[in-house]
């Protein structure tokens, strides 16, 4: 067996003490995972219930379109799944439009908004549903006239 | 004659191995943030080549997989040590495949699906004693979802997410390099469905090019690392598919002794059309009496577009309780938020995972894992989903 004697090598390799595990120490460390946690929740719970966000493109696109659309194996430069590549601003308007996911002043009529909404289709993204606030303003940007 | 628990063991790895084998599709790189300190060791290095851990295990890493960290041990060893490899190279693979049920609201319904995950080579080759090595890892690229409806139409494409050139003259002190690799920064979770890997901007195949640089010690870590993009004209297998390939990152490690570390990172990243700039704090806690490893990240970044004036805050929140209560068995409890835009709570996005790993012997791992999500407030119809996963991995 080549551990038999690991835990005197492990001991000598990095030089870690080799005392009893102080409480102190412990309750001091988790303290400071607390206050990082307790960050966490702080400010996941920032932000109010008012939706005041920009109904365009450029917001649309880096807040919502990428992070959720263009992963590595969905609309990224190298997967272009469907062949739509949604991982940069102008790529993805061009592919929204051209490929006419979107109809500007339309949302009833955008496969877009069925693809998000899950109606006769997959729902996309299909890992994780966007928050109904995102879809409604992708509805807006369309209802406004989908510029870029 | 091998006892029956043995024989046991050595069919359920054949299968696997069998099972996996049929699989291909490049993933991840290996790394498990959990164990350090619960398995005591202190370092990413110690088990790892690379200076921030996954990737292709060291020979002290081979022995803590079989020893310390499955079930009914073995040998850790490449291809069980059947095969001996000069003293200056290394090689390692990873094999998965994996099963999911999917369900993320609307009409459809929930998505069954298995695959191959990842089928992915690795070698370092060591310049003698000059603390140069060459360092490769190369898969095939897969794909959760059937692309075209052929028998092979989850593999994809051929990619290389790693590969560099390191000087790292000894396990502590200075060391470079060059190449193709994640920049440190933050926990890097095995599982890129994660929000602090998801929605930070850099995962899966989405490592950089960079120059990186850094100081190991005992007690503390230090890793600084400037990244940019390949010309368009070079080959698909090697280009990034990251979003924001410019830019620079640094990660610094404080631990305390074997009970926890601090951490701390930045990281700056460009396109021509918009910045992104992060910051956030690493901590983990084990508690030896309970055999739990606390883990948290939490980061902030801003969003800063080059038109129209637009910039916007997020925050990423990832907390954990790794419970390790027999050898061979990990469970995790995991809470998880990702706000898309401060201003707005209704968009943000909780998760709570359960993540179970078995590590049976050797080479074998099993995982299962569990996930309940919602978005904003939760509760309607359609902002509600839930993932369930089963994956095999053999790794050689």
């Amino acid at each position: 067996m080549k551990g038999k004697t690991k835990g005197k090598m492990k001991g000598q390799e990095v030089g870690q003490e080799t005392s009893r595990r102080g409480w102190s120490k412990e309750g001091s460390a988790a303290l400071v995972l607390l206050a990082v946690v307790a960050a966490g929740a702080c400010a996941a719970g920032c932000g109010s219930q008012e939706d005041d966000r920009p109904a365009t493109w450029e917001y649309i696109s880096t807040a919502i379109i990428q992070p959720n659309c263009a992963t590595a194996n969905c609309h990224s430069n190298l997967a272009q799944s469907s062949g739509v590549q949604l991982d940069r601003i102008n790529r993805g308007y061009d592919a929204l439009i051209s490929r006419y996911f979107v109809i500007p002043g339309h949302p009833e009529d955008s496969s877009l908004m069925l693809l998000l909404n899950g109606r006769g289709s997959r729902r996309m993204p299909p890992d994780f549903p966007l928050a109904q606030q995102d879809i409604d303003l992708i509805a807006q940007w369309i209802t406004n006239g989908a510029a870029r | 004659m091998k006892p029956f628990k043995t024989r046991i063991l050595l069919a359920l790895c054949t299968v696997l191995g069998g099972l996996t084998a049929l699989g291909a599709g490049a993933r991840r790189a290996e790394a498990y943030p959990q164990f350090q300190f619960s398995s005591g060791t202190q370092r990413c290095a110690q088990c790892h080549y690379s200076p921030v851990g996954f990737g292709l295990l060291t020979s002290w890493g081979r022995d803590e997989s079989a020893d310390t960290i499955s079930a009914y041990g073995g040998d850790g060893g490449f291809l069980n040590s059947k095969v001996t490899l000069p003293a200056s190279l290394a090689l390692g693979g990873d094999v998965r495949y994996a099963g999911i049920d999917n369900d993320v609201g609307g009409q459809g319904a929930p998505e069954l699906a298995t695959f191959p995950m990842q089928a992915e080579l690795y070698a370092r080759y060591a310049l003698g004693e000059t603390g140069l090595s060459i360092y490769a890892a190369a898969g095939i690229r897969g794909a959760t979802r059937d692309v075209n409806g052929s028998a092979w139409s989850h593999v994809t494409s051929f990619i290389s997410r790693e590969h560099y050139i390191m000087w790292k003259k000894s396990a502590t002190g200075y060391y470079a390099r060059v190449g193709r690799f994640y920049a440190p920064y933050g926990l890097r979770l095995a599982e890129h469905v994660y929000f602090v890997r998801r929605y930070s901007g850099f995962n899966l195949y989405e490592e950089t090019y960079n120059a990186s640089g850094g100081y190991l010690a005992e007690n503390w870590e230090l890793h600084v690392t400037a990244f940019t993009s390949l010309p368009n004209s070079a080959p698909d297998f090697l280009g990034s598919v990251g979003m924001l390939p410019n830019g620079a990152a640094v990660y610094y490690e404080r631990r305390f002794s074997t009970v926890g570390l601090l951490g701390g990172q930045a990281r700056v990243a460009v396109n021509s059309e918009q910045r992104l700039t992060q910051g956030g704090l690493v901590g983990k806690v084990w508690v030896d009496g309970a055999r739990m490893l606390a883990m948290g990240e939490l980061d902030f970044q801003r969003r800063d577009l080059a038109k129209g004036n637009i910039g916007y805050n997020q925050s990423i929140s990832y907390a954990s309780m790794n419970f390790f209560p027999v050898k061979g068995l990990m469970a995790a409890l995991v809470w998880e938020r990702y706000q898309e835009d401060l201003r707005t709570i209704s968009t943000a996005r909780t998760a709570f995972d359960l993540e179970i790993n078995l590590f049976p012997i050797a080479h074998v791992e099993v995982m299962f894992f569990g996930r309940y999500q919602y978005s904003g407030a939760g509760g309607a119809d359609g902002d509600v989903g839930s993932l369930g996963m089963l994956q095999l991995h053999y790794y050689l």
